[in-house]
């Protein structure tokens, strides 16, 4: 083995170099824009957002994945999305389960409430609904606001779900002077999503 | 050297090269992608209004908001400067600015409109020079003016319809968004 390598020329050690440097070099940027984001990742109170998404320094990593999946982020003067892949446990949104989304949101001109399969396309269900507006959506009297999310009618606001999947919810704030402060907001000025009950 | 000094130098230095491919490979992939938004609706940049994406159907755009109407146009500046105009319509209306590869440079919404307009004017920095210099100092202009950070880019228009009953409503606002390539201001 070592006779054999001692007859290697110098053109086989800088191809091997060549072939590391592609394979290791590229398989890491596939690998590091196929998921979520990377970087600028801002997490509170069971909501995430990449608040950098939508402005001038967007990190390459975001940039190249932007590229691949054709997204169109919102820009921070037009809003933020906020995502919820958890219940207040962190347990992973599952149809199958019911849960109430409650509380009120940031200061905001609008904001829409929307269910996504794991697909990335809004739910489909009998309802034909697969999110509120703050317009459509019924408060009580102090400004509080519950969405219930199940798969059988619910009283008040209500999102049918459908049969089975992993569920994300996206809470779009327009026109807020929040989008970028984010991690300074006051603990309960985000909705919550509690379970209430799997069968 | 012995061999396997020859093979750890070989290693190092694949993966010094590696590094360095991660990072090309990550900043060129804007730029070669096919399926990203600007390549996507690089037809759009035909039309003098903006083109309604119908993203709530079995569109390309991930995880649509369905209350939200979006329009696009795709531009070029070589043809000369873009100008958008929008009619607020006391429906919420955004225009952001995506330019290629260097992600949102720019974004308002309808109320930064002026007696209900809004008149964006995206230019070159060489376009903007020249405009300032032809431009009648008496008769200052009430464009807004915005330079794009290279010349191919797209403009996007949301358009919220709070109720089911505002979506057509919504549609028409966004089809009525103008995007027009203004003449390019005489060089002389």
């Amino acid at each position: 083995m070592l006779a054999l390598s001692r007859s290697l020329p110098p053109l086989a050690y800088a191809l091997y170099s060549l072939a590391l440097a592609l394979i290791l070099g590229l398989g890491t940027a596939y690998w590091s824009v196929r998921g979520t984001y990377p970087l600028g990742r801002t997490q509170t109170q069971g909501w995430t957002a990449f608040p950098k998404l939508g402005a001038r320094d967007v990190d390459p990593y975001a940039r190249a994945i932007l590229a691949r999946t054709g997204d169109i982020p919102l820009g921070l003067g037009e809003g933020i999305a906020l995502l919820a892949e958890a219940d207040s446990e962190g347990r992973a949104l599952d149809a199958a389960c019911r849960y109430r989304i409650s509380g009120i949101t940031p200061v905001a001109r609008f904001w829409t409430l929307t269910l996504y399969g794991p697909d990335g396309r809004p739910v489909r269900t009998e309802l034909e609904r697969s999110g509120f507006t703050s317009a459509e959506v019924v408060r009580d009297a102090e400004g509080h606001f519950e969405i219930a999310l199940a798969r059988l009618p619910q009283a008040g606001n209500w999102l049918q779900t459908p049969a089975q999947g992993r569920l994300r919810a996206i809470l779009r704030l327009y026109d807020t002077p929040v989008a970028g402060s984010l991690s300074w907001l006051d603990p309960g000025s985000l909705p919550t999503v509690r379970r209430e009950g799997c069968p | 050297m012995t061999d396997l000094g020859r093979f750890i130098v070989a290693t190092l230095c694949g993966l010094a090269l590696a590094g360095m491919v991660h990072i090309g490979a990550i900043l060129a992939m804007p730029f070669f992608a096919e399926g990203d938004a600007l390549s996507r609706l690089r037809a759009t940049s035909a039309s003098n209004n903006a083109e309604l994406l119908d993203g709530t159907a079995a569109g390309w755009l991930p995880t649509p908001d369905p209350a939200v109407m979006v329009g696009a146009c795709a531009y070029n500046l070589d043809e000369g400067p873009l100008r958008i105009s929008a009619r607020a319509r006391g429906l919420f209306q955004s225009v952001s600015l995506h330019g290629r590869g260097s992600g949102v440079y720019y974004a308002l919404t309808d109320r930064a409109a002026v007696r209900g307009a809004l008149d964006l004017v995206i230019m070159t920095q060489r376009q903007l020079d020249l405009t300032q210099a032809t431009e009648d100092e008496d008769e200052p202009s009430r464009d807004l003016r915005i330079v794009a950070p290279n010349r191919t880019g797209f403009v996007i228009v949301r358009v919220l319809a709070a109720f089911p009953s505002q979506r057509a409503a919504a549609i028409d606002a966004v089809r009525a968004v103008g995007c027009t390539t203004d003449p390019l201001p005489n060089e002389s």
